[in-house]
């Protein structure tokens, strides 16, 4: 029946958007800077094209928060030209979209690698490698589709540290996962080389800029890459190696004269079979399922402690109780695993999953203990005194009466706590743990297709949040047989 | 077997204040007495009952059971509590549980009796308080009295030698008081110790072998029911054995609920046990109110009953009124039906009192 309801619910879901996204009209093809007046222009939050064309009014500025929905707002007709460096896109993403490059802007930029402020031997070493490696084949291999260099014999060292890199990019050909989940890409290719020729594994992990400053500057990691502009004011809080790249801006238009329109059996392949992407969605199916499962454990251990204390004859410890959730209502979920993540267990190696692990543990032993508190409250004092006056102790008393029916009571809303806990670890991506909402991002950015990768991950959420309910409901009534 | 020295206890309210409810209780309970326990409320009955078996520990003096005291810190409360069973006001069935697992829950768990064995028991027991039928079925589905008859039911499953009833009756409809009163009367027959809470004062005279009237937080008065009922030593106790119960109705105009009078008189009739008086009673008033005072308002209108002596009384009083306002027609009509007719002028003003 519920199955039956999400069917429906997406079909109209569907049908909608494909109305709501073929809105374009038919606007001048510009040929240089001058020509975009009057024309709207999508960028990334945070760019240097934002800056730029900020104070131009003739302009009308569409700031996305990813390369890949400003892509979108030009395909679906949000705005009518997509800026940014002019390697984003290939050729044959290029084709697919129904885009083209319009012209490319004068200007250059020196493209480097970021590292910590102030680390100046691993910068010295970073720099040294940039000198000694055929950067320009390597370019050539990735922009212009030239002969494959390969890469010197190298060992990697038993037991030795990776290298850890982030990105806020997942385009092709800067940075991007291809075939089987691995990283490849111009940045990705020289990082990894770099990090074999120190003997290092190499580790990439994709999140947002904000967020890729935070882990270069808390040493969460070493190299922050992404085509990444030297500009003065992120020489402020970082540092930069030597460039590798000059990059020109790029201006993408829709091509009127292609004919790109794609069959729904056509994006489902390649939204997922395609360099093997369903293994995203498995590794990320898993990885929510592992934080999920673990700190409703977690949680739900230390909610029986939240809910002795609450319910002691101490004063003190009914305190800290009460201190304990407001504390923890009191901050956003976000923000505590951030803290957790960036201050609390910074330099102990915590792995993120263990982190967000805690984070969610923290919060659900908050509100399950509030949960079993008012369950056990609800019932009858009355109950407790039956027990007790047929000669049961104070313990068998709890666990044989009161308990069970506290359970009665409380299980619907520790259910519906369960699920809501669930459907939180959609924020982990913001410490780069590639969960299920992470890895439809991933394919999104990387088949600028939103639809399908949301809705299959919304029909896997829903799956989980079922399977969840009747999985405890199922436990608790058999364990306890009610 | 049982006896209380010096018992006392003292709450304390949240706002740090204390109230004495229990002053200096002293008494003996010999096996096989059947007593009640009876007196205004607020004067520690039910905490009585409930410190003998703990669940309200004294703050001070002794609790000897068996020669044992069970008052001393450290005593295995759960091994008295087998012997001494406790019916409550409030049933307090196991709402998660059927009846028939109500039941049978306390003696396989303590007492590992087997369960057919157990379950034969319950069932024997259950016959016994007419709720064989309803074995299978969840509390929920009761009626307050067939729930405080399992709840009796359950009690005497652990064999007890001594049963607490903590005002068994109290918060049961009056339709239902008597099907429990006739299970608790029977249970007394058969050599239990008994100890009851009540405000039944026909039944604790009826069924006990001895009375405790309770009053300021100790044993007032202690004695045979014949003793507190019929000749009480303090007049506290022959005020309240003596009490008259009201119902009292201002009457001003002749757009009153004569509906509600009527369900109150019979729920007051049912409760204290006169129902053969209802349909007198209620002809008297309509017959009074429509044709005899009908010019008379505001007045005043009361139904009283004295549960020991058994008198019932309609009254009448008009206030600022010095003389009798019934006609002799009206005196001709209402002799023949009422035991006595009394008219007389009081300081308020004038009464007409009918003795039904």
């Amino acid at each position: 029946m519920k199955i039956k309801k999400t069917v429906i619910f997406s079909f109209i879901f569907l049908s909608f958007l494909t109305a709501c996204s073929n809105g374009s009209d038919n606007r001048h093809e510009p040929q240089s800077e001058a020509d975009l007046k009057g024309l709207t222009l999508a960028c990334t939050n945070g760019s240097y094209y934002q800056q730029k064309y900020e104070t131009r009014e003739d302009i009308r500025l569409f700031v996305a928060s990813s390369e890949p929905d400003a892509i979108q707002a030009v395909c679906q007709g949000h705005a009518d030209v997509y800026v940014s460096d002019e390697v984003m896109l290939t050729r044959a993403d290029l084709m697919r979209l129904g885009l083209k490059k319009s012209f490319v802007g004068e200007e250059s930029f020196d493209v480097a690698f970021a590292i910590k402020k102030g680390n100046t031997e691993f910068a010295a070493q970073l720099n040294d490698f940039l000198a000694s490696t055929p950067l320009d084949d390597i370019i050539n291999y990735w922009i212009n589709e030239g002969p494959y260099v390969e890469e010197p014999a190298f060992t990697i060292q038993e037991g030795a540290e990776p290298l850890r890199c982030v990105c806020a990019v997942n385009i092709a050909p800067i940075s991007y996962i291809g075939d089987g989940g691995e990283w490849q890409g111009l940045d990705v290719d020289i990082l990894r080389r770099f990090a074999h020729s120190l003997g290092r594994p190499f580790e990439m992990k994709y999140q947002d800029i904000g967020s890729d400053i935070m882990a270069i500057n808390t040493g969460k990691a070493d190299v922050f890459s992404g085509c990444l502009f030297i500009t003065d004011e992120r020489r402020k809080s970082i540092d930069f190696s030597d460039p590798y790249y000059k990059c020109h801006p790029g201006y993408f238009i829709i091509d009127r004269s292609s004919e790109a329109h794609m069959s729904l059996g056509e994006r489902l392949k390649l939204n997922f079979i395609n360099e093997n992407r369903w293994r995203l969605i498995v590794d990320g199916l898993v990885e929510t399922l592992k934080i999920t499962l673990l700190s409703i454990l977690f949680g739900t251990i230390l909610g029986i402690g939240v809910c002795a204390c609450k319910r002691s004859r101490r004063k003190w410890l009914r305190k800290c109780a009460d201190l304990y959730g407001d504390f923890i209502n009191g901050i956003p979920t976000l923000v505590l695993l951030l803290i957790l993540f960036y201050v609390v267990f910074a330099n102990t190696g915590m792995s993120a999953s263990l982190v967000a692990i805690v984070t969610f543990a923290l919060c659900f032993a908050s509100s399950s203990g509030n949960i079993f508190d008012a369950s056990i409250s609800s019932v009858p004092k009355g109950q407790t005194e039956a027990g007790l006056s047929l000669g049961f102790t104070p313990f068998k008393t709890f666990m044989g009466i009161v308990f069970p029916q506290a359970v009665q009571k409380g299980l619907p809303l520790y259910i519906g706590e369960c699920v809501s806990l669930l459907k939180n670890t959609s924020i982990v991506g913001y410490i780069a743990i590639a969960d299920l909402t992470r890895a439809s991002e991933l394919i999104r950015s990387r088949t600028f297709d939103a639809l399908i990768p949301l809705l299959i991950v919304t029909i896997l959420y829903f799956i989980l949040a079922w399977a969840i309910r009747s999985g405890l409901n199922l436990l608790v009534k058999k364990r306890l047989s009610i | 077997m049982i006896s209380i020295k010096h018992l006392s206890k003292t709450f304390q309210n949240p706002d740090g204040s204390t109230i004495t409810v229990l002053k200096d209780v002293n008494c003996e309970i010999e096996k096989g007495e059947v007593i009640s326990i009876i007196g205004p409320s607020g004067t520690g009955k039910s905490t009585l009952l409930r410190a003998l078996n703990m669940l309200e520990p004294p703050t001070s003096g002794e609790i000897i059971v068996d020669g044992e005291n069970i008052t001393a810190p450290g005593y295995p409360l759960d091994k008295l509590r087998r012997k001494m069973g406790m019916v409550f006001q409030s049933f307090n069935l196991f709402e998660h549980k059927t009846v028939l697992e109500n039941i049978i829950y306390a003696p396989m768990e303590l007492l590992k009796t087997p369960e057919a064995q157990a379950k034969e028991e319950a069932m024997e027991l259950l016959k016994k308080v007419g709720m064989a039928q309803k074995a299978d079925v969840y509390p929920s589905s009761l009626s307050g009295g067939q729930k405080q008859r399992v709840a009796i039911a359950r009690s005497l499953a652990m064999h007890p030698e001594v049963i607490l009833f903590d005002e068994p009756t109290s918060a049961l409809d009056p339709t239902m008081v008597g099907e429990v009163l006739s299970v608790i009367r029977q249970l007394a027959k058969s050599g239990l110790t008994m100890l009851i809470v009540t405000h039944e004062m026909r039944f604790a005279r009826d069924v006990s072998t001895r009375i405790f009237f309770m009053n300021e937080g100790i044993i007032y008065e202690d004695g045979t029911p014949e003793q507190i009922f019929e000749h009480p030593v303090h007049s506290a106790t022959k005020a309240f054995v003596n009490r008259i119960q009201k119902l009292k109705y201002d009457i001003d105009s002749d757009n009153f609920d004569f509906l509600q009078i009527h369900t109150d008189i019979n729920r007051f009739c049912i409760k204290y046990n006169i129902t053969g008086k209802q349909d007198l009673a209620y002809t008297l008033l309509k017959e009074m109110l429509f044709t005899h005072l009908r010019s008379l308002r505001p007045l005043t209108f009361r139904l009283t009953h004295t549960e020991l002596s058994g008198v019932t009384a309609l009254d009448f009083m008009v206030e600022g009124l010095n003389e009798s306002l019934l006609t002799d027609t009206a005196r001709k009509s209402i002799r023949p039906q009422v035991k006595e007719l009394i008219e007389e002028t009081t300081t308020r003003g004038f009464r007409v009192k009918l003795i039904i």
